[in-house]
């Protein structure tokens, strides 16, 4: 009899025992009901909006709107990457420790160069805890209103982010070609060139070309406040409960998504054949084409999109800027508002842990059979499954959660759940598939069921990694969470949504102020819970 | 020689990326008269109603008249104060914060008759929901934050009435617009809920009502609606479109049209001082500081 009990079951039952005590609060405050989805009115109220979607829209008119928003969403991720880059350049050279000239040895410069990158990599925190869809915000109000709001919050979110990524990919390549150069007194542009991107530029693009890919969704993301694009018509077509519309628009959107996942990952993988062929970019007459058609593309959304940034050079924007950003200080720290904005970064770190924890074991689930553990076919199914889960961005299921669960934190953690699930499913699958084999056939042969053998032979060896993937969702989700209230998830999207409406601009910069303070607690502690469990 | 090309096209590359960035001056001709809306209804919808309107005045200023769709309130205001439209039909609380932000400087031209009598109308699907009183408890949903009809007003008046909507309602939602309420209620998302009498009326008049929502108060009469200009913008043309406004006339066949789209019977000039009992409403209320 004992022998197919779980010799650990007390430990791990009390393990998850203690975790849904420490989680109850959490589930309070984010009003976590699931049992509402399921009452009578409102399975009524969603199954009509559902049907609504049936046939979706193909009006002459609309679907005349529908290429137009779409051609517009793929220009303004292709401008605001280009942008992204350009301000990323710079900064990753300057903050790199890759190319300093003090770190070579003992000298006098050594103080003042530390000083300078630490100061960059603060605004590059900054660049980079603050969403695109804030800074999306923000810059509707300055300058003006269309697909110019966009360009630029992706180009300094992206950047902030590029710039991170570039400088630690240049540090962990080979350093002691830049480091001879260097030496030898070549300047630091040199040194980066001849010394640096050979070994890296092949890892440099395709993380470029990936984070193109992430633009594209968010550019859909940025329309919810009035940039432009897919996500503008999806947000009015919503608020109107027109599903036929809606329907249209999210298949739109999943194609388009597909198409540049596929497309993404078609160039990597051709950039990586590029490199374990040769060491360095093959440059071509193929690669040269590419190029040609790069620029191309990126030159054409900047005239479709008819930015005129010329105009954001003069002397008028820069005091307009200037007037706009003063009105953010000081920050209203009154004990009134200090209290509202404590009271919402609860709610939405309780939104940002549920959620990522449904989505873990949502993902976990779903991985089995992603892993091909119960045959192709289901996994095939499931594959799809999550790649449709994690095809349509946070804020696009917070909206149609909201209308499920009703407005507030609930539809926050749903919408959290549901794309993180398809994006943690699919790693964990692969996770699963990487897992040696030998512990989990030992087993088997020995006797042991298949779930035991699962339990005591796979899942010990890919747990740290599963955690690892987790922890690092959570970071990325508790960004998210800030801003799914602007669509009514609750937390601090929504104060900071009125806030902005009302032009309260002293309490919207202190609810901006407490976003970055979340996000960096958030990545110290999934920092600290990596080291401890890894 | 692959080398020299690789750099050549690198180079190109750069000078291209460059001068686009630069050689796209704010050409925005002096020609053209940029106007724009608060997106209270659906933005297609607003563009949809502004379009004979639009030629009309092509007609009657003498020039190009384009009109910027949004989806934000705020943004309107931000705009029209930073010069960055020149004519925006805005609400009574949107009117307040766009003459704040400009310094005093924005003119409101003209307004419909019925603004002058702006009513906003309480709405619910639910029978145990007769008074306002009765919405204690509930939760609630107005238009969009920045909305006079759809949030300021009502919310003035349920005050006025003894109700702190941030207390004493379970929560409080912002549809965004009026139509959205009214899909709000009707899908049960909120128990009761506040748009603007005019549109309310539109949609009943369209059939778009769901059988079960049913008014059940109406607010004391305000000032609303406007049509204003930017303060800097040349005076003679400002004149020339508050007289192409004042002429539209509902015995014109050609006006009728216009008219009924902005669901007016004529348009009466507007001043500042009309504002002023919105601008204390707002700060009663506690959405101006």
């Amino acid at each position: 009899m004992m022998r197919r009990r779980d010799p650990a079951a007390p430990a791990r039952a009390a393990g998850v025992l203690l975790a849904l005590l420490a989680l109850w609060p959490m589930a309070v405050l984010g009003e976590f009901r699931p049992w509402l989805l399921f009452e009578a009115q409102n399975l009524r109220v969603i199954g009509a909006f559902l049907g609504g979607f049936l046939p979706p829209a193909s009006g002459h008119e609309f679907l005349g709107y529908l290429v137009q928003a779409t051609l517009e969403t793929l220009a303004i991720a292709s401008a605001g990457i280009a942008l992204a880059f350009v301000v990323a350049v710079p900064l990753a050279i300057a903050t790199t420790q890759a190319l300093s000239i003090s770190r070579l040895g003992p000298g006098p410069g050594r103080r003042r160069g530390d000083l300078l990158r630490a100061g960059l990599r603060v605004l590059l925190v900054v660049l980079r805890g603050i969403p695109e869809l804030v800074w999306a915000l923000l810059f509707v109000r300055v300058f003006g209103l269309g697909p110019a709001a966009g360009v630029l919050a992706l180009a300094l979110t992206y950047g902030g982010m590029l710039a991170k990524v570039y400088a630690e990919i240049l540090e962990s390549g080979e350093q002691r070609p830049a480091r001879a150069l260097l030496e030898a007194g070549s300047s630091r542009l040199h040194a980066l060139c001849y010394g640096l991107l050979p070994g890296c530029a092949q890892e440099l693009t395709s993380y470029t070309v990936y984070r193109w890919e992430c633009a594209l969704r968010a550019s859909v993301v940025m329309g919810f406040v009035g940039a432009g694009g897919l996500g503008q018509l999806l947000d009015q077509s919503m608020k109107m409960l027109n599903g036929g519309e809606a329907a249209s628009i999210l298949l739109t959107f999943l194609m388009l998504v597909l198409a540049a996942d596929g497309c993404s990952s078609f160039l990597r993988r051709q950039l990586a054949d590029a490199g374990s062929r040769q060491r360095a970019l093959a440059v071509g007459p193929l690669a040269l084409a590419g190029l040609v058609l790069l620029v191309g593309a990126v030159v054409a959304s900047f005239v479709a999109l008819d930015l005129g940034l010329g105009a954001l050079l003069t002397r008028a924007a820069a005091t307009s800027l200037g007037d706009f950003l003063v009105l953010f200080f000081p920050l209203d720290l009154s004990p009134g508002c200090l209290q509202k904005v404590a009271w919402g970064s609860l709610e939405t770190l309780a939104i940002s842990v549920l959620g990522s924890l449904l989505a873990a074991v949502g993902g976990a689930l779903l991985a089995l059979p992603a892993s091909g553990r119960h045959g192709p076919a289901l996994a095939q199914l499931t594959r799809l499954l999550l790649n449709t889960l994690r095809s349509v961005p946070e804020l696009v299921w917070a909206t149609l959660m909201a209308l499920a669960a009703g407005l507030g934190p609930f539809a926050g953690i749903l919408a959290l759940a549901l794309h993180t699930s398809g994006v943690l499913g699919r790693l964990f699958a692969e996770a699963l598939q990487n897992a040696p084999p030998t512990p989990r056939d030992a087993l088997v042969e020995a006797g042991a069921p298949a779930a035991a053998a699962f339990l005591y032979g796979t899942l010990p060896a890919v747990t740290p990694q599963l955690v690892a993937y987790a922890l690092y969702r959570w970071e990325i989700n508790i960004r998210m969470a800030a801003i799914l209230g602007f669509v009514g998830a609750g937390g601090l999207g929504q104060l900071l949504y009125v806030e902005l409406s009302l032009f309260h601009y002293a309490q919207a910069s202190t609810l901006i102020a407490a976003m970055l303070l979340l996000s960096v607690i958030v990545d110290a502690a999934s920092a600290w819970l990596r080291r401890r469990l890894g | 020689m692959l080398h020299c090309t690789r750099r050549l096209a690198l180079t190109g590359a750069l000078v291209c990326a460059l001068a686009i960035s630069f050689l796209h001056p704010a050409a925005a001709a002096e020609a053209v008269l940029r106007v724009s809306a608060i997106p209270d209804e659906a933005p297609t919808e607003l563009q949809r109603k502004f379009a004979p309107l639009g030629q009309y005045l092509e007609k009657e200023l003498g020039m190009k008249v384009s009109f910027v769709p949004v989806s934000d309130y705020a943004a309107v205001v931000e705009a029209l104060a930073s010069d960055k439209l020149d004519l925006a039909w805005l609400g009574g609380f949107t009117f307040v914060q766009a003459n704040i932000r400009s310094k005093g400087t924005a003119i409101p031209l003209v307004q419909r008759e019925q603004d002058a009598r702006f009513t906003s109308k309480f709405i619910t699907a639910d029978p145990t929901i007769k008074t306002l009183a009765d919405t204690r408890g509930k939760v609630f949903a107005f238009g969009s934050p920045s909305s006079t009809s759809g949030h300021l007003m009502p919310r003035y008046f349920l005050m006025a009435a003894g109700i702190d909507p941030d207390v004493d309602f379970k929560k409080v939602a912002f549809s965004g617009a009026h139509d959205a309420t009214v899909a709000f209620v009707a899908a049960g998302r909120a128990d009761a809920g506040v748009l603007n009498a005019s549109v309310w009326e539109k949609l009943v008049e369209e059939k778009k009502v769901d059988a079960k929502v049913r008014v059940f108060a109406t607010t004391p009469p305000y000032f609303d609606y406007n049509w204003t200009v930017r303060g800097n913008l040349d005076p003679a043309l400002i004149k020339k479109i508050a007289a192409a406004f004042l002429k539209l006339d509902a015995a014109n066949p050609e006006h009728a049209e216009i008219l009924a789209l902005q669901r007016a019977s004529k348009f009466i000039p507007t001043s500042k001082e009309n504002y002023l009992g919105i601008e204390q409403a707002a700060k009663a209320a506690g959405l101006l500081k």
